[in-house]
């Protein structure tokens, strides 16, 4: 199969050489979207797995392969980095046919945001070029049709542990669900390809609750997030000490969420629309980046769960870094700037997995320029997953940490991570659905 | 005896704590043990200490909460099933701390202005009625001893000491002790009416109690261990909660048990939400509704069709409260906090009916007809006052329901709302038997006579909010309408003395998150503004007649503004990453001009320790001050006394407004921040999460 896809790759590749960047994709630009370390692998040096990446070896063996945020601890000796085996992805063949049927048929509008002729799969699975002046966009727009959750996830437990980064102190730890439900463009769970109703034009939406602490308990978040991008977000907050259902403003979507470093913009790397942000590519790199094999991480035994999962632990500087291993992966660098003047940030610099599309590390920046806080969201196999995941063929998030450097605080997140449970259908995401579930 | 000391209260006090403690404690270590190990079990214990400027410590009260979830779902084949449960144990020992404010010593003797005739008299200590009608210097002449009971022999007033209206004030039964004046912790009485309120708990001193059974009678104990009483308040919720998933994709879901179902959008208002009374003797208008809304026992049933082709979201739920009707806790005279100061007005006005009472610059006639002046006035038993509240019995008619559909359209949230109800306020209506004072010999039901039953008549309300979102100023904003038919106001234009007015109240809620570098460069602002109308579309209110001997007319009718407008302000910042939270509340009653602002600021040391600190400070503009009837002439023998002729065959008349005064209606024209204006304090609440 490999070597299918390489000759391929190589014939159409010659073939690319000859004509340049071209708009349109082709059959070998979804291999090499879906399948890329077929076609290429990194050159690591001594950056090899097992070893560990310290503040003495960084400089060596290290810093071509980290962006500048993560050289910075490494050097400050905040944390120390082991390398892992790169572990392919494989994503569901359901999702590639999909992105084969409809290859070419989305097309970008005149508007950031714009999509048209979008039907299922990865919309844009050639490769970004730095002569494409919405390449950037495209990106984004693979991001968003991404395999994140499958079509359905749920995430619970879901713990969030506030840390001082200083001291290590933990000041507050929540435990949550969070449940992520697509509408449209559905290619592994019926109902496929749609939601019928769905009155709204809805495309994803989102639900989260608070069980603990007591004094956030019973919160609950909903957000809809529409097909027509141009349209805003609706959002809905239920908080347990009014009992209300409150419509959010938009101001609260950019705003910490709990107290936390992430706002609710900062979900799974970035939880905004595509017309909010002005996107430039800037290249390929290939970085140390969190995925991993879930099962073989050294796991904690903190939280107890009935089937006995158990999550990754956190150590480095303030506990705010994940003890997990850190593989050399491809990655396409964008940057995101928001459109909004008085948006709390002024870009983020994001790291997009070539292949799984998720946004495995960004550096904010304020809007001074100057760095602000640091995301990472870890990702790996379903294989290393919950037995119910495995052969779902969608990358299983595992854990995340947001690092405000500038106030020296982390948030760092534990994931049981669940795709396409029973449980999480439409009538979940409902403003009736909060009242309902919150006392 | 209906004075009386209770020897053994402290005793009483004691064994209440040692039980409270020991369920408290119960609840806290036990619990999690004793029931299933996957019960989701979390809760607080709480000491909320205030201080009230001029009267010292006004609270502080002990609260041990724990709240109990089982998720039971597939459980008779549903497809999401929770138990929930939630016991509160409350002690406030603010009646031990500071009992000579709100306790076993509270109160003292008083004096009354004793109008144009000068000086000040005791209680007690006022004009007599002369047999014949007329207010005399003179003392009661009739020989009965003053725990004589006419009556078996006469009916109307079940007052052991009804004196046919020749009045036996000050008698063991009604001494000048533990009284405060009504009304004078806002003001002396500048030339309305006033009485003496007793104010010490019901075990101590049983005066204006009797009248108020089961409505305002509570025991020191009692006040003290609020949520321990026979209606079981220490179960604040106690609920079976699910749903089933049909056939067709649609969803029944079902919550019964003991619970609160809260309508509605807007916070502090309460226009739709209005299912659950609520207990403002917690801390007046100023705790969470989540804390103070009295939970009813009740089901409700909901079918959920979710999206549909027309909706986004689409639903229609049916709430019946099943249990037996419970107003809104006012609170009671001698308690801290009571909203509009209607528990002292309302046991004041039943010492009157039960043991009689002085009262203030009360018209005087002259012996050969017109007005000698106004004066202290001794009213005997039975003549002014509250004789009884009619708490509705428990009776399948007696239940009350509502209808909500609610969903989104276009993204706007809206819901239809229906509720038959009852008015969870109470309305003094008139019209009842009592003694005449001119003429002691009939009992009869007098028009505007000043005696009045409690009663709290059938509501219908029919109302919708929305909320949606405006991108374009990155707002949210909130709105609530409701129409209620069955209201009733006091009313000192009709003979009853109260009547029913159609009310339209709305809320517009605006939310902005809005940045504030210089104050918080990481961390928006979320800045909340409210708007509340209310319209009472049948109020009367027009310039009384000319009567004579009287001053000249003024307003009569509603106390009760007919349009009032009130504006709540909220900026909330949050630093240190929500563990340090200021914020400062604003609320201003526009009609009555009283503001009321309340900084704090609360501090989440960790995952248990939470330390919170509030001011509430009141701006005040003065009392109002409404037409108090004693201008009205409800009886044969007054109007004779005026007018100098027969004293019979004489139609009763309206009050002519001309005379007013703060007592009793100012209170409705001043509104909750108005009539708690000088209640200013500090607040300490610690509080220990687990």
């Amino acid at each position: 199969m490999k070597l299918h896809r390489k000759l391929i790759a190589a014939c159409l590749l010659s073939g690319a050489a000859v004509s340049g960047w071209s708009q349109n994709a082709t059959m070998e630009d979804v291999e090499r979207s879906f399948h890329p370390y077929d076609f290429e692998m990194p050159e690591t040096g001594k950056l090899q797995p097992g070893v560990v990446v310290t503040k003495d070896n960084v400089d060596e063996i290290g810093k071509d392969f980290l962006d500048e945020g993560m050289y910075q601890m490494v050097k400050d000796g905040w944390v120390d980095i082991t390398v892992g085996k790169l572990t392919p992805i494989v994503q569901n063949e359901k999702y590639i046919e999909a992105t084969r049927k409809n290859l070419n048929t989305a097309t970008l509008g005149e508007e950031v945001g714009e999509l048209r002729g979008y039907v299922a799969g990865r919309p844009f699975p050639t490769p970004p070029s730095l002569d494409d002046p919405r390449a950037g966009e495209k990106l984004a727009w693979n991001y968003r049709f991404g395999l994140h959750f499958g079509d359905a996830g749920a995430i619970y437990p879901f713990y969030w542990t506030f840390r001082d980064m200083n001291t290590g102190k933990v000041e507050k730890t929540l435990k949550m669900e969070f449940n992520a439900y697509n509408w449209k463009h559905r290619t592994l769970d019926e109902p496929i390809p749609e939601v019928d109703p769905n009155p709204a034009n809805i495309f994803r939406t989102i639900y989260m609750r608070v069980d603990e602490p007591f004094d956030v308990k019973n919160t609950q978040l909903l957000i809809h997030r529409y097909e027509d991008d141009l349209k805003r977000d609706n959002a809905w907050l239920y908080l347990g000490f009014q009992r209300r259902v409150r419509r959010l403003a938009a101001g609260q979507v950019t705003d910490s969420f709990l107290g936390s470093d992430l706002m609710i913009e900062d979900f799974e790397g970035y939880n905004g629309r595509i017309s909010d942000m002005k996107w430039d590519y800037k290249g390929v790199r290939w970085m140390l980046v969190p995925f991993y094999e879930h099962d073989k991480m050294e796991l904690g035994d903190q939280y107890k769960e009935d089937d006995g999962f158990r999550y990754i632990t956190f150590g480095g500087q303030g506990g705010c870094f994940p003890n997990i291993t850190w593989q050399v992966r491809k990655q396409y660098l964008v940057t995101a700037t928001p459109v909004d003047p008085s948006h709390p940030v002024g870009h983020r610099d994001i790291f997009l997995d070539a292949q799984t599309f998720a946004f495995s590390r960004i550096n904010i920046y304020d809007r001074g320029d100057k760095l602000w806080k640091m995301w990472f969201i870890g990702q790996g196999p379903d294989y290393a997953s919950l037995p119910a995941n495995q052969g779902q063929g969608v990358p299983v998030y595992d854990g995340f940490g947001m690092m405000d450097i500038q106030a020296m605080h982390c948030t760092t997140g534990q994931f049981k991570t669940e795709i396409h449970p029973d449980r999480v259908t439409p009538k979940r995401f409902t403003p009736q659905y909060l009242r309902a579930v919150g006392k | 005896m209906a004075y009386s000391r209770y020897n053994s209260k402290r005793g009483a006090a004691t064994a209440a704590l040692s039980g409270g403690a020991l369920l408290a404690l119960a609840l806290c270590a036990g619990a999690p043990q004793v029931l299933a190990s996957d019960m989701d079990v979390a809760g607080f214990v709480e000491n909320a200490t205030y201080y009230r400027e001029s009267r010292g410590i006004s609270k502080s009260r002990n609260t041990a909460q724990v709240e109990f979830g089982k998720d039971i779902s597939g459980a008779f084949k549903t497809s999401r099933m929770t138990f929930n449960a939630t016991l509160r144990a409350t002690y406030d020992a603010v009646y031990e701390l500071n009992d000579g404010e709100w306790g076993e010593n509270a109160g003292g003797p008083i004096t009354l202005a004793n109008g144009t005739f000068g000086g000040r008299v005791p209680h007690g200590g006022g004009l007599k009625f002369a047999v014949g009608g007329v207010p005399t210097g003179l003392p009661p002449t009739l020989g009965f001893p003053p725990s004589t009971d006419f009556t078996p022999f006469f009916g109307g007033p079940a007052s052991p000491n009804a004196m046919f209206g020749l009045p036996n004030v000050v008698s063991m039964s009604n001494p000048n002790e533990g009284l405060e004046m009504l009304g004078g912790h806002l003001s002396s009485e500048n030339g309305g009416i006033a009485f003496g309120v007793p104010v010490r708990p019901c075990d101590i001193d049983r005066r204006g109690c009797k009248p108020l059974e089961d409505y305002m009678d509570l025991d020191e104990s009692e006040m003290a261990w609020s949520d321990f009483n026979d209606r079981w308040d220490f179960i604040r919720e106690f609920y079976l909660s699910g749903s089933f998933d049909l056939a067709n994709d649609d969803q029944v879901g079902f919550k019964v048990g003991k619970q609160q179902i809260i309508w509605g959008r807007t916070d502090l208002f309460r226009v739709l939400d209005v299912i659950n009374p609520v207990d403002y003797s917690r801390n007046n208008i100023y705790d969470e509704l989540e804390d103070i809304r009295i939970p009813m026992w009740m089901a409700e049933l909901e079918y959920r069709w979710g999206a549909t082709e027309f909706f986004g979201d689409i639903n229609l739920s049916f709430v019946w409260n099943f249990d037996k009707f419970r107003p809104s806790n006012l609170g009671q005279a001698g308690q801290p906090y009571q909203i509009l100061d209607a528990g002292s007005f309302f046991r004041g006005m039943a010492n009157c009916w039960e043991n009689g009472c002085t009262v203030s610059n009360f018209p005087v006639p002259a012996p050969g007809g017109g007005l000698a002046g106004l004066g202290a006035v001794d009213f005997g038993p039975g003549v002014i006052g509250i004789r009884d509240v009619k708490l509705p019995e428990w009776n399948l008619s007696n239940t009350q329901f509502g209808i909500k559909l609610e969903g989104v359209k276009n993204e706007i949230g809206f819901s239809l709302n229906f509720l038959e109800t009852r008015q969870q306020l109470p309305v003094l209506r008139g019209h009842i038997p009592s003694i005449d004072p001119f003429n002691p010999f009939v009992i009869d039901d007098y028009d505007y006579a000043l005696a009045f039953d409690i009663e709290f008549p059938r509501v219908t309300l029919i109302g919708g909010s929305l909320d949606l979102y405006w991108d374009a100023i990155k707002s949210a904003f909130r709105i609530e309408l409701a129409h209620t038919d069955g209201e009733e106001f006091a009313d000192t234009s009709v003979p009853d003395l109260y009547s029913e007015s159609d009310v339209v109240r709305w809320v517009v809620g605006w939310d902005r998150s809005t940045f504030i570098p210089f104050l918080n460069k990481d961390r928006a602002f979320l800045i909340s503004a409210q708007a509340f109308g209310q319209h009472l579309l049948d109020h009367n209110e027009h310039i009384g007649a000319v009567l004579p001997g009287l001053p000249p007319p003024g307003k009569v009718g509603m106390a009760d503004h007919e349009n009032n407008y009130l504006f709540t302000l909220l900026i909330q910042g949050w630093y240190m990453n929500d563990r340090l939270n200021p914020q400062i509340i604003m609320a201003h009653d526009y009609e009555s001009g009283h503001t009321t602002i309340a900084p704090a600021i609360e501090w989440l040391l960790d995952n248990h320790w939470q330390f919170t600190l509030r001011a509430n400070y009141k701006i005040d503009d003065g009392v109002s001050t409404w037409d108090d009837d004693r201008a009205s002439i409800p009886y044969p023998g007054l109007s004779a006394a005026l007018t100098g002729g027969a004293t019979t065959g004489l139609a009763p008349t309206a009050s002519n407004g001309g005379l007013r005064g703060a007592n009793p209606l100012g209170r409705f024209a001043d509104g909750p921040l108005g009539m708690a204006q000088e209640e200013d304090e500090i607040q300490i609440t610690v509080r220990y999460r687990f």
